[in-house]
């Protein structure tokens, strides 16, 4: 229970210290509002537009295969911990192995077909994968 | 090894707990005050670790590896740029740009260095004479840490997106396919260490790595986990760098490619905190790979020296971060993708399941 109680108080003093330094700031710092002075920094350049646009992220495709090898490890962690327990318990190995490969093993079997679709390569731009499909026409 | 030689170490009194009985504070409520006072001195120790890290130790070590020289104008070895820096920081205006998302700009300043200091909680960070620095240590601490850990690229997300500036989109975005690609090798690397142990206790992690290895020529090598499994070590490095975002994976910030990624739009305070949480999340990747891999607060001499070498081993970590900064090149977003998919995401299995055989084939 302890245990518990002195993260939770890390907790505290982890957002108080950066809360006590935006306070320390506050006091400290000038307020000198200029015209321009809060326009968005785009290299020099009048911003165009806004940045909350819908935006093609590029990797949901990985993101997904992410979700589940997340899923993956967090399922694995109890078998990494009684496995050794197991072992010194007299259980034979093949017996302890033997689910956790079939679990990771079907997996694979996903990740392979992500890889061979290529689901974990960066995608290609619009523009250039209409180049190239244009040029593969006869 | 044995299971039964990790329970003779007998769990030493906690830090929080230290506090408290030494200032004879009854119930709960007592307990609770003792944790934040024991909390509160860690915090410390660990601000000052990114003290004298951020404008001092960085530019110097940056200024060895180019050679040049920096920061030797105020005090002895410039060293009192520390605290002229912090006050110029915190002093500067806080410019908000138009069309902030507001809750969200100003909460990813904290989360940030928050979730840095939460995931120090868990790790034993060794004995200063009679005091035990660790604040906790419950049965999962060692998946804690990385949770904590992991918290650090939702705030990059934040402050990305709330920021409303096209450069800090593309630093958030960035961060988030680079967490995605190497959260899951970390992690199943750090499995790797778990099987060894059989616990997710840090001490006890710590004290599976304390016994002797072999001996050569009268030196006895304990059996530091980077020393029994020095391909899983190195998984872990790499894992690592690209999960604290530092070179060669520093494409969330890449300030030669988009200014300086999601923190391009903070200024004044917030920005000092972005600071701050990088470099306390560099810090924490070096007390998580000490703690897994380099036999914790341990080596040579008496155990009450133990934080003396706990500091050692994380700076160590930061001055290989720092040579990394210097001496390689960033890799692109495309090719990172690639490394953490069909690189290290394959490698780090491999090298469980070989764990898991070879500690099977050795008990049996």
């Amino acid at each position: 229970m302890s245990d518990w109680i002195a993260i939770g108080a890390l907790a505290v003093v982890g957002i108080g210290i950066p809360l006590g330094m935006m306070g320390v700031s506050a006091l400290l710092r000038p307020s000198v509002p200029e015209q321009g002075k809060r326009t968005i920094y785009e290299s020099g350049e009048v911003p165009t537009g806004s940045a909350h646009i819908r935006f093609n992220i590029q990797y949901y495709m990985v993101a997904l295969l992410f979700l589940v090898f997340d899923i993956e490890t967090v399922l694995l962690f109890p078998w990494v911990v009684i496995y050794r327990p197991a072992l010194e318990a007299g259980i034979p190995m093949a017996r302890l192995l033997a689910p956790m490969l079939a679990f990771v093993g079907i997996l694979t079997v996903g990740l392979v077909w992500a890889w061979r679709n290529g689901a974990v390569e960066w995608m290609r731009s619009p523009r250039a994968t209409r180049r190239k499909t244009k040029r593969n026409q006869p | 090894m044995a299971a039964g030689s990790l329970l003779d170490v007998a769990p030493a009194q906690l830090f929080p707990e230290q506090v408290t009985n030494a200032l004879g504070l009854p119930g709960v409520i007592g307990e609770a005050v003792g944790a934040l006072i024991a909390a509160f001195l860690v915090g410390n120790i660990m601000l000052a670790f990114t003290g004298v890290a951020g404008p001092w130790a960085k530019r110097k070590i940056t200024a060895a590896f180019t050679d040049r020289i920096a920061v030797d104008r105020i005090g002895p070895f410039g060293l009192l740029i520390i605290p002229a820096a912090a006050v110029q920081l915190l002093a500067k205006e806080l410019i908000i740009p138009e069309g902030a998302d507001r809750p969200s700009y100003d909460l990813a300043p904290l989360v940030l260095p928050a979730s840095a200091m939460l995931g120090f909680s868990v790790i034993p960070m060794g004995q200063l004479g009679p005091l035990n620095l660790q604040l906790a240590d419950p049965e999962v601490g060692f998946a804690l840490t990385f949770a904590f850990a992991s918290i650090a690229s939702i705030s990059l997300v934040m402050a990305g997106y709330a920021s409303n500036n096209k450069y800090s989109l593309l630093g958030g975005l960035r961060a988030v396919a680079q967490n995605l690609a190497y959260e899951i090798p970390l992690i199943v690397t750090a499995m790797s260490v778990v099987i060894f142990t059989g616990s997710l206790r840090t001490s006890e992690i710590v004290a599976a790595q304390q016994q002797a290895l072999f001996t050569v020529a009268g030196v006895t090598v304990p059996s530091w986990f980077a020393i029994v499994n020095p391909f899983a070590f190195g998984l872990f490095v790499v894992a690592n760098l690209a999960e604290i975002g530092r070179n060669p994976f520093d494409i969330p910030e890449a300030p030669t490619e988009i200014v300086a990624g999601y923190q391009t739009e903070y200024s004044s305070s917030y920005f000092v905190l972005f600071y701050l949480g990088e470099f306390l999340h560099i810090f924490l990747g070096g007390a998580i790979l000490t703690l897994a891999f380099l036999g914790g607060a341990s080596g040579p001499g008496p155990a009450s020296i133990g934080f003396v070498w706990f500091v050692v081993k994380v700076w160590a970590f930061f001055l290989f971060t720092q040579w990394c900064r210097s001496a390689l090149p960033r890799v692109r977003i495309d090719q990172l993708i690639e490394i953490g998919w069909k690189g290290m995401l394959v490698l780090s299995f491999a090298n469980l399941i070989l764990t898991a055989v070879l500690v099977g084939v050795i008990a049996s």
